[in-house]
């Protein structure tokens, strides 16, 4: 009797544990503001760099956003993290790469007779059949990857699939790793794309440079996503995918072939994915084996951000967490070196405190 | 022979070229072939390139394989000599085929110059050599072609040698098993002096061995203990209460790192003694797994591997970065972390370490064991099969799921003071993410929830690794292709968890059950 009294005291209301939270997350916010306006106040940076900064956010929030939406298509039919999906985007930069490498090898006249390569020839060729080339081969591993991996599987308790995934990322990293050596590559860009030229703006008496490379891998994934988002609202398949997203087995009584479907999103996820490591690589230049694992988990991060199994939720998401990586240390004045953490922070405390995501997740079933 | 046969042969074959064409590309071909040739009892110096014989040998047994696998295309129907001769000829010929093509290829672009290595940083000029058996192109790619549909043709009709055996062999295995049991199998077994035995002969390996078998030796095996440790600590959380942890790491860097703060004279000059400092690890990583824990209580499954996996990064990262230099020396480490004591006479030699590793994971595995098989570990157990439903039967969740985080951490810390100790130093790298996955893979390999299996996984990933030293950077990619192959073809791991026993008397059918007096009365 004693006992039990005391633990009636001692449990809180039901209520209450929303409220800490609620608190919590108030107490958070404020602690951020309070040190963003205390670091504003001595005011380390110029807008120049502010500009910097949040342009070099967005380029990077665009990769992001499409490599969130591989994780958010895959997890709104599957309900699983396909955790290998940062590897198909490495294989996506490999073969950019390589097609790259290529042209570069090869000789051509150009106009006025001197020799160029192919490369700087027809660069708006030689681009165009990189990423075709990256987005095909990461798309094709994207199909494998859940043939051998996934699909065998299908039915069994969560963990499984899952563990399958880890597996696959380990291997697939490793693979080229022992393919590719484990030295840094560079991205030999035509010279159109070189990095490092660009628009020069004039802000607050300096120069900020608005890279090509940056502004054409920002305009190129919007256009993709805008892609995307067509062919998940307008056209057969994407209805399709809408359908088994919803409900599987209604689906497939309604005529949809379902691992059919499974397979295409596979395929659709992983070019956008390849097409985001191409774009990696033209803007950043340096990869090696091991470029896809941390784009991999942020942008896993963002497409929780946004809220899982939500399409626009993933582009916000990865834009916000491009922005966030960026700005975040300026405006927190702490050192640069620790932008991952604050992704990984912030994955932590959306999870704790909106699980569902900023739009809401998309899912009609029970997440377990 | 029927087009689908035809068409199912030519697949297996195309897989099988696949493959060959993967181990060479990744210098697994070259590797494996000095295996052999060493297993031959030829020496081999470094670098060297193996004999072509071990090469035929490597190149045979896959193409046997592959015979022998596409030939036995369904289960159920009794193989012929014409279906076996087609089905290897043509799958034997795909793969012989595809791996000419590359042979072609990778020999035109070798012969004229190009250094392979720069893009594909396995293929040396030597190496595409030796896989074209030292001769031109051409007869390179035709000595495969058709030592692949030989040895694919070998397999085939071994796979229907095998077959027609069979049923020697399974009566031949039945009454061996018969005799054994009769003779003294069936005697051993429920004997209680035999396990005594047993466990007295264990006991007395573990004292011996340790002095025997050198300071290499040692120091594998201390590994595998460590791992053994990390292991038990693990399966208490992903194997028991069925929470995938992904960033188990950051419990074992918690532990090194409080460790090696407390007894190293450098950061602080705390120079602890080391029991004192060795339970103050324990209790900070114990006490971790219940902060880490706290807040992430509510999410389950891959959200909370995530989080997990984002915890264990940011403790590695900012353990490197330079905002706690002051305070763990950064990237540099840590060193001359202090070494075990007993009444003033320090044991820091090889041999007194391996026994306090050996003492360490005895008393872990009690412990694991008296948890698992209490109401912990039905609470436990309950959790992890549905915990919807155990909470509506009555288990706390939040306590025992919290509970589990933190005994679980505890082992990490454990290990990980060990480890700092035994190396006398640690650094942000030995916190990698890889060091989770490691322990991660050898609980699901070895069996989730057994602690035998728990041994076993980390002397088959930790121990043999170590044995087939050529095989270390191949290490990583098999861990990979085992895990997705576990979890495909069998998810319960090696050594799988026996589930303790309903404490029921089932009712035997032979008792006569009281039937009712008027059936059917009830309407």
């Amino acid at each position: 009797m004693e006992a039990t009294r005391k633990k009636k005291l001692l449990t809180l209301p039901q209520n209450s544990i929303r409220i800490i939270r609620i608190i919590a997350a108030l107490l958070l916010l404020a602690l951020i503001i309070v040190r963003a306006m205390d670091v504003a106040a001595k005011s380390q940076f110029g807008a120049d760099t502010w500009l910097r900064l949040s342009v070099s956010g967005l380029i990077i929030g665009g990769m992001y956003a499409l490599i969130a939406i591989g994780y958010t298509l895959v997890y709104g039919i599957l309900f699983m993290i396909n955790f290998a999906h940062g590897e198909v985007m490495m294989i996506g930069t490999f073969g950019g790469y390589f097609v790259f490498e290529a042209f570069n090898a090869i000789q051509v006249s150009g106009a006025d007779g001197s020799q160029l390569s192919f490369l700087n020839a027809y660069p708006v060729l030689a681009i165009f059949l990189a990423f075709l080339a990256g987005m095909t081969i990461s798309a094709l591993s994207g199909l494998f990857l859940e043939k051998i991996a996934y699909r065998p599987l299908r039915g069994a308790p969560r963990l499984v699939p899952l563990i399958s995934a880890i597996g696959a990322s380990i291997f697939l990293q490793n693979a080229g790793q022992l393919l590719f050596g484990p030295q840094r590559r560079q991205y030999i860009n035509p010279v159109v794309l070189d990095r490092g030229i660009g628009w020069n703006l004039e802000i607050a008496g300096s120069t900020v440079v608005l890279t090509y490379t940056g502004i054409f891998s920002l305009i190129l994934s919007a256009i993709l996503m805008v892609g995307l988002y067509l062919l998940v609202q307008r056209t057969k398949l994407g209805r399709a995918m809408r359908a088994v997203a919803q409900d599987k087995k209604t689906a497939a009584l309604m005529g949809i072939n379902v691992d059919q479907i499974i397979s295409r999103t596979f395929v659709i996820s992983g070019a956008l994915a390849g097409a985001a490591g191409v774009m990696w690589g033209i803007h950043n230049g340096l990869f090696n084996y091991f470029v896809g694992f941390l784009p991999g988990i942020k942008a896993f991060t963002a497409a929780v951000l946004g809220g899982i199994g939500n399409i626009p939720g993933a582009m916000l998401g990865g834009m916000f967490l491009g922005i966030v990586e960026s700005l975040g240390p300026a405006v927190l004045g702490i050192d640069f070196q620790l932008k991952d953490v604050l992704a990984f922070t912030i994955l932590i405390l959306v999870l704790i405190f909106r699980p569902s995501g900023i739009l809401g997740e998309a899912l009609t079933e029970e997440k377990v | 022979m029927n087009k689908q046969s035809i068409q199912k042969s030519a697949a297996s074959g195309l897989v099988f070229g696949i493959i060959v064409i993967f181990f060479a590309l990744i210098g697994f071909t070259v590797v494996f072939s000095g295996l052999i040739q060493k297993a031959l009892g030829q020496s081999l110096g470094v670098g060297q390139i193996p004999s072509m014989s071990s090469f035929l040998i490597f190149l045979g047994l896959l193409g046997i394989w592959n015979g022998w696998r596409a030939s036995r295309q369904d289960k159920h129907e009794t193989l012929l000599v014409s279906k076996v001769l087609g089905r290897s000829a043509i799958a034997g010929l795909t793969a012989g085929v595809l791996v000419m093509v590359y042979a072609l290829i990778v020999g035109a672009l070798d012969n004229r110059g190009i250094n392979l290595r720069t893009y594909l940083s396995q293929l040396s000029s030597e190496s595409v050599r030796f896989f074209l058996f030292n001769q031109s192109i051409v007869v390179g790619g035709l000595i495969h072609v058709l030592y692949s549909t030989v040895l694919a043709v070998v397999g085939g009709f071994l796979a229907l040698a095998s077959e027609r055996s069979r049923e020697r062999v399974k009566t031949t295995r039945e009454s061996i098993q018969k005799w054994s049991q009769d003779r003294w199998l069936g005697k051993l077994q429920g004997n209680p002096y035999v396990s005594y035995i047993l466990m007295g002969v264990v006991l007395l390996l573990l004292v011996l061995l340790p002095r025997t078998w050198g300071a290499y030796w040692n120091y594998v095996m201390g590994t595998v203990g460590i791992y053994v440790l990390l292991g038990l600590g693990l399966n208490i959380i992903v194997g028991l209460s069925g929470q995938l942890v992904l960033g188990y790491v950051a419990f074992f860097a918690i532990g090194a790192y409080t460790f090696a703060l407390t007894t190293s004279p450098e950061p602080h000059n705390l120079v602890w003694n080391f029991w004192v400092a060795l339970g103050v690890a324990v209790l900070a990583a114990a006490l971790s797994g219940i902060l880490i824990g706290l807040p992430i209580m509510r999410l389950r499954g891959d959200y909370l591997a995530i989080v997990t996996l984002g915890f264990g990064e940011i403790i590695r990262i900012l353990l490197r970065s330079d905002i706690l230099k002051d305070f763990t020396m950064g990237p540099r480490g840590v060193r001359n972390i202090a070494g075990p004591t007993l009444f003033g006479r320090s044991f820091t030699t090889d041999v007194d370490f391996m026994y306090l590793i050996i003492l360490a994971v005895l008393l872990s595995i009690f412990l694991a064991r008296r948890w698992q098989e209490s109401s912990i570990g039905r609470a436990w157990l309950a959790i992890s099969q549905d915990e919807t439903v155990a909470q509506a039967t009555g288990v706390d969740t939040k306590k025992y799921k919290l509970l589990a985080l933190s005994l679980g951490a505890a082992f990490a810390g454990l290990g990980g003071a060990l480890f700092a100790s035994r190396n006398q130093f640690t650094g942000p790298e030995d916190h990698a993410l890889m060091v989770s996955i490691n322990v991660l893979v050898l609980v699901i390999v070895g069996g989730m929830g057994s602690i035998p299996g728990v041994v076993l996984g980390a002397f088959a990933l930790k121990g043999l690794p170590e044995i087939l030293r050529e095989l270390e950077s191949y290490r990583l990619l098999v861990f990979g292709a085992l895990l997705v192959v576990m979890m495909i073809i069998r998810p319960e791991g090696l050594w799988p968890a026996r589930r303790p026993k309903l404490e029921v008397t089932v009712v035997k059918e032979t008792e006569q059950v009281p039937l009712p007096a008027v059936v059917g009365g009830e309407q």
